[in-house]
């Protein structure tokens, strides 16, 4: 082996461990045993990260609490999205996250991309509300702040904060290669697609409050629609992903439809550039773990069904009782008083 | 009222006064739409939920969602529900403002709406009518390191009202209920720095309480105030105002006594109208930066309220003195069917408001609007008030169309008058219809302006340029009606003209045509008024 070709090997190995990890701070969602996040040192122990994001996490500690509930939420927005699917979003302990099926240009991994960042925003978001941020609305770097502060004019809206922190933190790695890459330039769509799916779902709220209560003196706000929405979002624009790929027009790259004849996709759009594989099959190579042992629906004609998640491998059949919860009496949190209930059912398990 | 000024001014001086007036109507809305900010803000707040871990020792205690001190908090009630803590444990707790922040007297009001986030599950539906009872408190301090004092609280119920959209099957488990927001508290003053809320929902099983309210994920507050800089642009303009109204006022009642009859009806209630507006004016509110005044939003509401009850009268009593038919009216009695729907409308929204503002001095968590019997109170208030709108608005269409068929028959036989006569009748005319004009632009003009700031966004932008529209509707409306009853008592004084100057000018003005000048010379014809006719025995004698 000369050391030529060895040189050469080498920096494809880095090349692509670093084109492997752009979703690898995904990887906080699995540390809630870390604790808190709350000095400089635990920034750069974060697995995961790479180094604009450590010290992104170092300037900003008491966001990353938050930046890891995004990721846990967006994890198990996938995972309920993705339950009834051939890849159910399921994840790995190791890093990449979820092995290397998000790390090709698909549509998973557009999915993938799109919704952590939209995690993350809404994450932000609502710490800002809950009051354990203190920047939020009203700092400076984001943009539409009025200057006067405050007690003249109030705060901008916590989206507008939550949104910008996601870009700064969740885009950072494909901005630092300069966006040149299609694989990049897909990220960054699907980045951007994610918190469209927040921002183009505002509720507007208003409440009036002029004489006795008239609608005088109206005020008005946007709410944010709960995360589930988001997800349901983003899975129909899963559903309907365009296949892109790169062209230069002029001198900048942009992704285009692959096939023509396809409309333009809009900002909301999810894009990818490979096809998925089918999913089927144990592949612990590139972590996709296969439908053997997954329970399907004898009924269903749809992806659920046995037909199409066993991959035509067939399915087991057993009778099994279940101990089921029923008759329950339940408080609005946090208490449950039921019976069991034993029922026979018949269970099918993919072969 | 003899020879007002309007009918004895030129047309150029009119039109110069005219311009002025625009002027001001321009700045009015400049002042709003540019160094104003938006006139109010809402600010949501997520409730963190903190543990009520030693319930029984201290019996008052204040759950700090963030800060030092800070509560034993849970993420969400799954952990709950790991760790066997109870419903009635469990204690939402919102700091008002958000960290690093403080509120200021500046803001006026606080509103808060609560907002319920209610998972769909299976098997634990909202039931129908299900009510929430909310164990609420509210707290005060100054500094960020004092005892929280207690200003407020309650034991209040709120009807759920939610929906859910999609099928209630398994699959959309965990999805939300789409619920009305809820109306939570109203203050009057923003006299603390800082404000701690409270809210427990205790499940008692026994009386049916707090049960079937379905799975309850979040509580929400939007907090609504208004912004400090539309205050003090508001401030500074009513400051401005109330001398400029009240210096003419003054001039204007200086003008009527100065007369040798007894003023008359309209200009009386042109003079009220110049009081309700001064009263609307006086910057009272200059007092709730300095003390605890929570009864200023009621203060606030029943002054406009005068204002607007004097406007409404002012009008049909306009029409009426215009109407030219000979009948004696210059009496208020004469107009009670008129006004009596005015007075009982008025009285009804002043009722309504003190059931609903005013016990929130007591309560702030109070609502009228939250129990049934109060639904039904308020709603039979506000149609009776409606019903009383809808009648004076029937009796004012009728008196404008009786004047204008007077005035076409009287314009008809103009001509056959003696000059005297004729002339009279020309500055009524003129002056009513002067009047009907710029009131119907004044009420269009506010119609569009609130049209427009309740269907466009709050705020207008040309690249760096922002222009507010709601601000500006709000300083420009409230200027031009100031404007307004200006130029009522301004060009509705009676004229110095009016009295020992001869006929012959006006003759010479109409006759040489070179600047149409309208006088009248009501005093020397009969006119329509006793006191006309007084007037001119008394010349004649």
């Amino acid at each position: 082996m000369s050391p030529q070709y060895f040189l050469r090997s080498l920096l494809l190995i880095i090349l692509a461990a670093f084109s492997a990890n752009a979703s690898n701070w995904l990887y906080l969602a699995k540390l809630s045993s870390v604790g808190s996040i709350s000095e400089e040192e635990t920034c750069e122990k974060l697995k995961g990260l790479i180094q604009r994001q450590v010290q992104m996490c170092k300037r900003n500690l008491e966001v990353m609490d938050s930046v890891r509930r995004g990721a846990q939420l967006a994890i198990e927005e996938c995972q309920y999205q993705f339950r009834n699917r051939r890849w159910n979003c399921s994840t790995l302990d190791t890093l990449p996250v979820f092995g290397k099926v998000v790390s090709q240009g698909t549509r998973e991994a557009a999915f993938v991309y799109a919704i952590s960042s939209a995690g993350v925003a809404f994450a932000v978001t609502r710490a800002c509300s809950s009051g354990e941020l203190d920047k939020c609305g009203c700092d400076r770097t984001v943009h539409g702040v009025s200057p006067q502060g405050f007690q003249w004019s109030g705060c901008s809206d916590n989206i507008a904060y939550g949104v910008a922190f996601s870009q700064s933190f969740v885009d950072v790695r494909e901005r630092s290669k300069g966006a040149s890459s299609s694989r990049a330039l897909m990220n960054l769509h699907n980045n951007e697609a994610g918190r469209k799916a927040i921002l183009n779902n505002m509720r507007v709220e208003c409440k009036c409050h002029g004489v006795s209560g008239s609608c005088e003196v109206k005020t008005c706000w946007k709410a944010m629609p709960p995360f589930r929405k988001v997800g349901n979002v983003l899975k129909e624009k899963f559903d309907g992903a365009t296949e892109v790929e790169q062209r230069k027009i002029g001198s900048t790259k942009v992704l285009v439809p692959k096939n023509s004849q396809f409309k333009p996709h809009t900002d909301e759009d999810l894009v990818y550039l490979d096809s998925s594989p089918d999913f089927c099959d144990h592949d612990l190579k590139n972590g996709v773990l296969g439908t053997s042992g997954r329970q399907c629906n004898k009924t269903s004609k749809a992806i659920d069904g046995c037909e199409l998640l066993c991959c035509g491998r067939g399915f087991h059949t057993e009778e099994v009782e279940v101990v089921e919860r029923c008759s329950c009496k339940f408080h609005w949190c946090c208490f449950v008083k039921c019976k069991q209930c034993h029922r026979v059912v018949e269970m099918h398990t993919c072969r | 009222m003899a020879g007002a000024i309007i009918e004895n001014m030129s047309t150029k001086k009119l039109c110069i006064v005219g311009a002025i007036l625009l002027i001001f109507q321009i700045i009015a809305f400049l002042v709003g739409g540019l160094i104003a900010p938006s006139p109010t803000t809402a600010l949501p707040y997520v409730a963190i939920k903190c543990i009520d871990v030693q319930r029984t020792h201290q019996k008052v205690k204040w759950f700090m969602p963030w800060g030092p001190n800070q509560c034993e908090k849970i993420r969400d009630f799954d952990e709950a529900l790991s760790r066997q803590i109870e419903a009635n444990a469990i204690v939402f707790a919102v700091h008002i403002p958000l960290p690093t922040k403080e509120m200021s007297p500046w803001f006026q009001f606080m509103l808060y709406i609560l907002h319920l986030d209610v998972a769909f599950k299976m098997n634990n539906h909202i039931k129908e009518n299900a009510e929430i009872t909310l164990d609420v408190s509210l707290a005060y301090r100054d500094d960020m390191y004092s005892e929280w004092k207690e200003m407020a609280h309650a034991i209040e119920t709120r009807k759920l009202k939610c929906a859910f959209p999609y099928p209630k099957t398994i699959e959309n488990e965990g999805r939300y209920y789409n619920c009305d927001v809820l109306p939570f508290m109203e203050i009057g003053t923003v006299a603390h720095k800082y404000y701690l809320v409270n809210i427990r929902i205790p499940v008692i099983e026994k009386k049916g309480i707090n049960v079937g309210i379905g799975e309850i994920k979040d509580i929400r507050l939007v907090g609504i105030h208004q912004n400090g800089g539309f205050t003090k642009v508001w401030f500074a303009m009513k400051t401005f105002l109330t001398p400029s109204i009240f210096i003419i006022m003054v001039w204007y009642w200086r003008r009527i006594t100065m007369m040798t009859r007894a003023p008359v009806l309209l200009e009386k209630v042109i003079f009220a109208l110049g009081i309700s507006m001064t009263f609307i004016n006086i910057p009272v509110e200059w007092f709730s930066i300095g003390f605890d005044w929570t009864w200023m939003l009621l203060f606030a509401d029943i002054r406009q309220g005068v204002f607007y009850a004097m406007l409404l009268s002012f009008w049909i009593i306009f029409c009426g003195e215009h109407i030219m038919d000979q009948n004696n009216r210059n009496r208020l009695s004469g107009y009670w069917k008129q006004v009596g729907p005015i007075a009982v409308g008025s009285f009804c929204l002043f009722v309504f408001d003190m059931c609903e503002r005013g016990v929130q001095l007591k309560n702030p968590f109070y609502s009228i609007w939250t129990t049934d019997v109060g639904t039904e109170l308020a709603m039979a208030f506000i149609i009776v008030a409606g019903i009383c709108l809808c009648l004076y608005f029937l009796f004012l269409c009728f008196m404008v169309f009786q004047v204008f068929r007077n005035i076409s028959g009287k314009q008809s036989s103009l001509p056959a008058m003696s000059k005297a006569r004729r002339l009279h009748y020309e500055g009524l005319i003129f002056r009513f219809k002067f009047l009907m004009l710029i009131s119907l632009a004044c009420a269009a003009m506010t119609v569009i302006f609130f049209i427009v700031s309740q269907v466009t966004e709050g705020h207008w932008k040309w690249g760096d340029f922002t222009v507010e529209v709601n601000s500006a509707f709000f300083t420009g409306t409230y200027g031009m009606w100031n404007l307004y009853v200006f130029t009522l008592m301004f060009l509705y004084a009676p004229s110095h003209k009016n009295y020992g100057e001869d006929q012959s000018n006006g003759d010479l003005g109409v006759s040489g045509g070179e600047e149409l000048q309208l006088t009248t010379t009501i005093t020397h014809v009969d006119g329509p008024t006793e006191v006309y006719k007084l007037s001119r025995k008394n010349a004649q004698e």
